[in-house]
């Protein structure tokens, strides 16, 4: 077919070498042919409409016309309306329960599960299950559970003698019961990134520190949490954007309410669109998110940094 | 504390390990307890899920454990179809994002050049995006060929959206089988893509698995796309179908919860009998995105 030694063609009888291939115009045309699928995907599926996205947020259209064009307008009076600045409000108490009270609990479970215990592997597995099963179904449960007086939870509460509030229909104790699901769905991953990292850790260190007289909580501050230090990072970091982007936790358990309460801005951004129907702003307000959410994550990256360079 | 612990390096032998010992399995007895509090408490909602499902329903007096919410539910409702429409876009997400992550993931992996670096950012950050900004512009996309309320369009937006940490994954797998195995099948005549095929392949088995549980896990337990994307009651996946069934019949608890068993067997099951393949970055990550 060809002679030539940068694209040596299969079966042609002559034996290529590695170098041949790896710099062959053949072998390039290959990769290429390998990612293309993928990149096609990614265009379409992701860039594509992130692009579009923006076009949309900067015209006063609907889901079925683009509108005419109005600049910045969405952007400032998405800016200037109360309940973006209250969706965000919500959205920043959500998202810092939900990173570091799942981190706490997980913590605690990982460093209880370090230690010898009868049945430590069953614990392990039960204790994934709030992570493992569908928010779809645990939410349902979770209303079975809290929803109205007559629930188990309200009831039994009201029987040992404590008046239960109403969990989601009063707006404060809709905003803690929503951050509090989000929690429960989110310590096994926690746990799950803080085990892993322990169990870098040797024995013989702390063995070593106990004989030089360490007492626990120095153990755990000087030894543990420097060892853990960039794990932690980056499950905050994937927490956050788990949090921020988050939507079946909080729109299954409560929808949003009672009286916007614990609408968080992607609520808030799917709500305009799909039930007001303003395309221009539902999508000023998922930019903003972004934005928001690239800055946080930035910060947060650096902080990794100096913790690796510590 | 510390005290205590030089006392006891410093007693002879013997002493030491049964006063440890001692201490040591009081303390284990104590730790026993904590989580096993725990541990009941925070799987409360699941298990009330599978007894409320297996309890006899508003109607029926008989006591005690039945099947008849889930005959009910299989007979009389759509959950059948629920059930067949998930494990299609499910099956197909895995299908096809296995098939075009796999080679993009060896590109990666093997690929050293500016492209293929630029392509591993382009990745990144197409990965912190949310959800919700793809899904309102691929609607109105959508709508326009007719793939709005389509179990295809479904599908194609999983396979898109799981894209990124699927390909990730794959490279991460394929880093750790060393290139010289495929160098020798070079040696031997293969081309790139039969080095690929035949080797690489086959030896990221528990790659593949890692990132099919993952693509399944994406596709499985959505809500926001299905939700955006679905209208037709006959074509919804369990997600939808359960939340619109729960809306209906907010007070049948035993046949909602049917429903429920039916949606959180399968990840279930997947996590029990594969929880080795649940590597930390990937699919730990990706699931508590959901």
């Amino acid at each position: 077919m060809t002679t030539t030694t940068s694209a040596v063609p299969q079966g042609s009888g002559q034996k290529p070498t590695v170098k041949q291939l790896r710099k062959g115009l053949n072998a390039k045309f290959t990769l290429l042919l390998l990612v293309l699928p993928s990149l096609f995907l990614l265009v379409l599926i992701n860039l594509y409409p992130f692009i579009y996205a923006f076009f949309q947020s900067l015209h006063d259209g609907s889901l079925i016309a683009t509108g005419p064009f109005v600049g910045l307008q969405n952007y400032t009076d998405v800016l200037t309306s109360p309940a973006f600045w209250k969706a965000a409000w919500f959205t920043l108490i959500f998202t810092i329960v939900g990173v570091f009270g799942s981190w706490l609990v997980g913590l605690g479970l990982a460093l209880l599960l370090r230690t010898k215990i009868p049945g430590r592997g069953t614990f392990k597995v039960l204790l994934m299950l709030p992570w493992v099963v569908p928010i779809v179904v645990s939410s349902t449960a979770w209303n079975y559970l809290l929803a109205t007086p007559d629930s188990p939870i309200p009831a039994l509460l009201n029987a040992i003698g404590i008046n239960s509030p109403l969990f989601l229909a009063d707006p404060t104790w809709a905003k803690i019961t929503v951050c509090v699901f989000k929690v429960w769905v989110s310590f096994p991953f926690m746990m799950l990134m803080t085990s892993a990292a322990l169990a870098s850790v040797d024995g013989v260190v702390y063995e070593a520190a106990r004989m030089d007289g360490a007492s626990n909580w120095q153990q755990f501050r000087l030894i543990t949490l420097p060892i853990i230090a960039r794990s932690t990072y980056i499950s905050w970091i994937l927490m956050t954007i788990f949090c921020v982007n988050d939507f079946p936790t909080i729109y299954l358990l409560t929808g949003g309410g009672p009286v916007d309460a614990t609408t968080s801005l992607v609520v808030l951004s799917y709500r305009t669109v799909f039930q007001n129907f303003q395309t221009g702003p539902g999508v000023a307000i998922a930019f903003l998110m972004t934005i928001t959410l690239v800055i946080v994550s930035v910060v947060l990256f650096r902080q990794i940094k100096k913790a690796a360079n510590q | 504390m510390s005290i205590l612990h030089e006392v006891e390096a410093a007693t002879p032998e013997p002493v030491q390990n049964s006063a440890t010992a001692d201490r040591e399995s009081r303390g284990q007895w104590w730790r026993f307890a904590l989580i096993a509090i725990i541990s009941i408490i925070m799987i409360i909602p699941v298990v009330i899920t599978v007894i409320l499902s297996l309890r006899p329903g508003l109607t029926s007096t008989t006591a005690g454990f039945t099947f008849e919410n889930f005959k009910y539910v299989f007979t009389s409702t759509d959950t059948v179809k629920w059930l067949g429409n998930s494990l299609a876009v499910t099956i197909g997400t895995m299908v096809v994002s296995v098939i075009v992550a796999a080679p993009a993931g060896y590109v990666l992996s093997r690929g050293k050049s500016r492209a293929v670096s630029g392509y591993s950012l382009l990745l990144f950050v197409i990965q912190s995006l949310p959800v919700i900004t793809a899904v309102i512009p691929l609607f109105v996309l959508f709508a326009r060929i007719g793939l709005v309320d389509s179990l295809l369009g479904l599908a194609i937006v999983y396979v898109g959206a799981s894209m990124s940490v699927a390909t990730w994954m794959m490279a991460a797998y394929i880093d750790s089988i060393p290139i010289t195995l495929e160098e020798a099948a070079w040696i031997d005549g293969a081309s790139l893509f039969g080095g690929f095929r035949r080797v690489v392949l086959r030896n990221s088995l528990p790659g593949v698995m890692s990132t099919a549980i993952f693509t399944f896990l994406v596709s499985w337990n959505d809500y926001l796309v299905a939700v955006v994307f679905l209208r037709t009651q006959t074509k919804y996946t369990l997600p939808i179908g359960l939340q619109s069934f729960f809306q209906q019949n907010a007070t049948d608890w035993g046949s909602v919860m049917a429903v429920a068993v039916v949606m959180m067997l399968p990840p279930v099951l997947v996590f029990a009998c594969l929880n080795r393949f649940f590597s930390v970055g990937g699919v730990g990550g990706s699931l508590a995105g959901q």
